[in-house]
């Protein structure tokens, strides 16, 4: 009988490479630190360079860059005591060294030359400054877009679910929906803004419902596939068991399908995203979106980039929550399980 | 749709009863006669082997006796009462392990009580120590050998104590070594819980060695070409000389008399 595997992963690795030679290791040391060097380039420039244009409280930069310096430290030292987490900082290391220079070249561009049209590119320091300045407002416009985002999202989600889950389990339901479907998918939900706006009472609302048509027809197409390409064979295995009825759908066909509809909650949420923005920037009263558009209203583009910079924090979280639910979920498939 | 009651335990009858199968392809108009009349009678704790070339309905037979298909014509009936749709009181082994890729080990072994509203720990733990793979009951079915999930497989349909167990060739995708184990694997089992079984094989030594009885097949249409009782001393020998005697007249019939001189 095969025995349970005791080694792990990187250390089977370890064991199997080529032995490192003093200068590599010394090497890869060296690389942990490259994000230290770049950023002390960055300061000498944003300190001794003269502005082209003010920049007020240049200090702002500053402190949330060693900020973020400091946190990639205790990142360093743990590396140096753990070998295996060791890789995974010097695998990181160049990726953040590059940012660094990259904000620096912005910084470059905007502040230090204005090559940049200004006020149109406000530096890094300046943004950071807005979003400090102006936190009370970001933060319920946030709030704001996040509720929409959700109530569209979740309404959406579970309505596709359901239509799709019908569609695959009854020929004659997916007789009916798939033509919509095929008609109106292709379709941006964004298309029908103009009409929404005009039907429904408020705001709100219609943009909840231009958020989950969208979930909706990326779900209901996801899951409705899913379930028609169940294997057979363990419907039939299935049955053999004495599984019947709505217990060959929800105990076979469904998790079978659980790619597939993640694969289209995946999809969903994106395009979910994109139909909050645009809801927001045409008719909303609040969220970011709005405040994106006010802001512009009034030429204060430092706060505009405020907003889209938190726009992206959102969305890049949103993203990596439904990363960690799909690894949760399929974790019995292969490759998922390490 | 279990047309039997469950509590009647082992010891009923299985008959054909001019039973014919017939398939309409689905890209044109043909109709494919899988089966010509079959009559058949199984008793009770019988072991029978199914041989027979591609296409001759060894597994439409074993599918008619799972219920997951009806007969075009004729009856089949266990215990006198007609089978009408798949049920658990027959439990099938295909030969890919068709294990639920989502649930673990443990998981798939009870899937069968679950339907049942059943729950019974101990149940499920003698089952994986039946086979040796207690210790596998969190593992997911990729991480498994072919050999191991098909014995979680096998364990997966015994739970229900089916009266007939239907293994369309089970040991067809295993290594040699694995296979000549679990032939015997399967044998005790069978010796200790005297259900029917039923073995659609590809292999005519697998076919003598495991069965009471062997059926040999022949296709276009499908049909029982013959019907043999092997009468060997148990523990039956390979290498002994009326083992090849039947091993011989099974392949003749088959019509593979080169093959016979190896």
């Amino acid at each position: 009988m095969e025995s349970k595997r005791q080694l792990t992963r990187e250390e089977l690795l370890e064991m199997e490479s080529a032995p490192k030679t003093k200068m590599q290791h010394m090497l890869d040391v060296v690389i942990c630190f490259c994000p230290y060097f770049a950023a002390i380039i960055m300061f000498l420039v944003y300190y001794l360079m003269p502005d082209a244009v003010q920049n007020f409280n240049p200090h702002v930069f500053t402190i949330v860059v060693c900020f973020f310096l400091a946190l990639y430290l205790i990142m360093v030292v743990r590396g140096l005591l753990n070998k295996s987490y060791f890789a995974k900082v010097r695998h990181k290391a160049p990726l953040y060294s590059v940012i660094i220079l990259v904000i620096m070249l912005y910084d470059f561009l905007t502040v230090k030359t204005a090559i940049l049209k200004q006020p149109f590119f406000p530096c890094v320091n300046t943004v950071l400054c807005a979003i400090i300045d102006d936190r009370a407002l970001l933060l319920k416009s946030t709030l704001y877009s996040l509720r929409l985002l959700f109530t569209g999202y979740f309404i959406g989600a579970i309505l596709g679910l359901i239509t799709g889950v019908a569609c695959g389990y009854s020929k004659r339901i997916n007789y009916w929906v798939s033509p919509i479907i095929k008609m109106l998918g292709p379709i941006p939900s964004t298309t029908w803004i103009p009409i929404i706006m005009v039907l429904v009472s408020s705001l709100f609302k219609g943009s909840v419902f231009i958020i989950a048509l969208g979930v909706w027809f990326a779900l209901t197409i996801a899951s409705s596939t899913g379930i028609q390409n169940v294997d057979k064979a363990y419907l039939e295995a299935a049955r053999t068991l004495g599984a019947k009825g709505h217990q060959l759908v929800f105990r076979v066909a469904i998790p079978h399908a659980m790619p597939n509809i993640l694969q289209g909650m995946t999809q969903g949420m994106s395009s979910a995203c994109t139909a909050l923005l645009v809801a927001e920037m045409m008719g909303a009263e609040a969220g970011l979106g709005w405040y994106i558009q006010w802001q512009k209203s009034w030429a204060i583009y430092s706060k505009m980039y405020a907003a889209i910079v938190l726009i992206c924090l959102i969305f890049t979280a949103v993203t990596f929550i439904l990363n960690v639910i799909k690894r949760i979920v399929l974790r019995w498939q292969e490759g998922v399980v390490k | 749709m279990a047309s039997v009651d469950e509590k009647q335990g082992h010891g009923r009858v299985l008959e054909f009863d001019k039973v014919t199968k017939s398939f309409a392809k689905t890209d044109s108009n043909e109709i494919t006669h899988a089966l010509a009349e079959v009559n058949l009678t199984i008793q009770p704790g019988e072991f029978v082997s199914i041989v027979g070339t591609s296409g001759c309905g060894k597994s439409t037979i074993l599918r008619l006796i799972a219920g997951l298909i009806r007969p075009t014509t004729g009856e089949i009936r266990l215990g006198g009462k007609p089978i009408v749709g798949a049920g658990p009181d027959r439990g099938m082994v295909f030969q890919k392990a068709t294990l639920f890729p989502w649930l673990t080990v443990e998981k798939n072994v009870s899937f069968s009580l679950r339907m049942q509203k059943k729950q019974d720990k101990e149940l499920v733990e003698h089952m994986l120590k039946m086979v040796g793979l207690e210790d596998f009951r969190k593992d997911y079915p990729h991480q498994l050998s072919g050999g191991m999930a098909q014995r979680v497989a096998l364990v997966r349909s015994l739970i229900n104590h089916p009266d007939i167990l239907l293994l369309d060739e089970p040991l067809g995708a295993l290594d040699a070594f694995t296979r000549m184990n679990m032939q015997d694997e399967i044998l005790n089992i069978w010796r200790e819980q005297k259900q029917t079984v039923v073995m659609v094989t590809h292999d005519v030594e697998e076919a003598i060695y495991m069965g009471t009885r062997v059926l040999v097949m022949e296709p276009r249409p499908g049909r029982v070409k013959a019907d043999i009782p092997i009468e060997l001393a148990e523990p039956k020998q390979r290498d002994s000389e009326e083992f090849q005697a039947y091993r011989n007249r099974i392949l003749k019939m088959l019509d593979l008399k080169h093959h016979t001189d190896h």
